[in-house]
């Protein structure tokens, strides 16, 4: 009988991570690095960094780390390792080589647990085709796990939050609502099923997507994590300087997650991120309120949203679908900047 | 008529299952009381409400909020109700947890002690309603273990929503580590929580 990880968590816990506005104003007061290498920093609301080392090769640096998701130590590990290793694959680069970032309460916790999100990590990382080289333990409670990941990209061929242009066609290649089935889950309401549906989603590399992604030159890109599709949506509007137009009912939810809404299960998580992002948001009004809130869930481990060229963005879906995501569909399009950065209708 | 929604101890977002749930039965022109003692919940339900265009009013006492919502539309009719467990058992009730420090029940007789934890157990399942909880600590880890006597009674009450709880040290000093067969294995924290959070310990 295995240690439930989730035991360490505070039941209810919400999402982990900070709410984007207070991130944005308290980033606000720093100054902007100045150096003509640096290609991409937070400026853009970029996940990852990208620091030009010749002509041909730029580095990719990014870390994430997050609170237990799931029970199984092995699994938490691997989900976690996903997660970091993501930013990467978002920013159209390849993952080379990575760090451990572990925070484990080794006098609570039996010590095998810390061996089994290693090994979850380790795998991952190998199935990525990452070097784990290292890194860094803190003792502390409840267990915190990601990597701190380096990959390479052609200066040329970066992919990023501000290569949105209009008449681009919007996919996203995995479903969404995460947020809710783990929420659900620790209320005691979710089906062994729908958690394990969720789970494999969470563990699935994003390498596939990355790769197509470059094969049909795609320049906007951004993958979907804490602050939920409409968040990072947002993001990529205002970093591209455009309107994204959202069709919630062509976005794919996991397995429960509408009736889950709509019996109440939305956790805090999404009311944050729905403060972040209805400042220049326009929700139509006839939106249905639990897909309103399905487009606010943070997601772990989410999927990439891919800005394409229109005249491509079927050929991509149906090379995305024969890969590892199946379930990727065209969910929206960017238009010419209007009132709002970012329309979500049903 | 009026209804009152106690959301007091509940976690992010049990509360607002709960007001979705009672928003749902409760009958037109019925006024309902949301009882709310954090924030996050407190600003979270507000928002709720607001975006489902049910109006309310709100007052402040020493830290616990209470919202009246005057029921008038009638919200869309909610899907898979029934499936509820942990949330009911945060209801209104005492939050019992039933805290097992040896394999045996009560001091004198070795035997008689075994058979009367072996009732115990086999009666559980069927009180009304179930405790939140079983810690297990000191011998009482035996208990969890493949061939154990109550095993069948344990997992019973494990699949009804009982959380079973077994001390970590216990579980390394006895060497069960790998016969435990139900329960969750977890540290001092977690036990401590648990028991302090209870309204009513039972020691038997």
């Amino acid at each position: 009988m295995a240690f439930d990880l989730l035991t360490t968590v505070e039941a209810g816990g919400c999402s982990a991570k900070i709410s984007p506005e207070i991130l944005e104003k308290v980033l606000a007061g720093f100054p902007v690095p100045v150096d003509p290498n640096i290609l991409v920093d937070i400026s853009t609301h970029d996940d990852a960094g990208v620091y030009r080392l010749t002509d041909n090769i730029a580095l990719v640096l990014t870390t994430d780390f997050f609170p237990p998701v799931c029970s199984d130590a092995y699994e938490f590990g691997q989900i976690a390792a996903a997660n970091s290793l993501s930013d990467v694959y978002a920013m159209g680069g390849k993952p080379i080589l990575a760090l451990n970032l572990i925070m484990f309460p080794s006098s609570r916790i039996p010590i095998e647990v810390y061996g089994e999100i290693l090994r979850g990590g380790s795998d991952k990382a190998r199935e990525a085709g990452v070097t784990i080289i290292g890194g860094h333990s803190i003792d502390d409670y409840p267990p915190k796990y990601g990597l701190a990941v380096t990959g390479i990209v052609d200066p040329a061929r970066v992919i990023t939050n501000s290569g949105a242009r209009a008449g681009d066609i919007l996919i996203l290649t995995k479903p969404v609502g995460s947020g809710v089935i783990l929420a659900a889950s620790r209320m005691g309401m979710a089906k062994e099923q729908e958690l394990a549906a969720a789970r494999s989603y969470m563990k699935q590399l994003n390498n596939e997507g990355g790769r197509l992604m470059q094969e049909y030159n795609v320049k906007g890109a951004t993958d979907i994590t804490g602050f939920g599709l409409a968040g990072h949506a947002l993001k990529m509007a205002l970093g591209s300087d455009v309107t994204i137009r959202l069709s919630m009912k062509k976005v794919p939810l996991m397995e429960g997650v509408y009736s889950y809404i709509n019996e109440g299960c939305i956790p805090g998580a999404s009311f944050r991120n729905l403060d972040y992002a209805e400042k220049h948001t326009h929700f139509e009004n006839d939106l249905d309120y639990n897909l309103r809130m399905a487009s606010c869930d943070a997601q772990t481990s989410g999927g990439l949203l891919i800005a394409v060229n229109e005249h491509e963005a079927e050929k991509l879906l149906t090379d995305l679908k024969k890969s590892s995501h199946p379930e990727a569909s065209i969910i929206g399009r960017v238009e010419n900047k209007s009132s709002h950065a970012l329309i979500i209708g049903n | 008529m009026m209804k009152i929604v106690d959301t007091k101890g509940l976690k992010c977002p049990a509360p607002l299952i709960k007001t979705r749930q009672t928003l749902n039965e409760a009958a037109e022109g019925e006024s309902l009381h949301i009882i709310i003692d954090n924030p996050a919940s407190l600003s979270n339900i507000k928002r709720f409400l607001k975006d489902n265009n049910l109006g309310f009013s709100e007052k402040e006492e020493n830290g616990i909020w209470t919202i009246v919502v005057n029921r008038g539309e009638v919200l869309p009719p909610m899907e898979n109700i029934k499936d509820y467990c942990s949330v009911e058992g945060g209801h209104t009730g005492k939050k019992v947890v039933v805290a097992i420090t040896s394999d045996r029940m009560g001091e004198g007789d070795d035997e008689l002690g075994s058979k009367l934890i072996n009732s115990f157990f086999k009666v559980l399942p069927l009180i009304k309603p179930l405790p939140e909880a079983v810690v297990f600590y000191n011998s009482g880890v035996k208990l969890a273990v493949a061939g154990s006597p109550v095993l069948e009674f344990l997992k019973e009450i494990e699949t009804k929503g009982v959380q079973l709880y077994l001390c970590t040290t216990c579980v390394d000093f006895f060497s069960l580590k790998d016969s435990i067969s139900v329960g969750k294995i977890s540290d001092m924290y977690q036990i401590i929580n648990v028991l302090n959070e209870a309204d009513l310990i039972i020691r038997p």
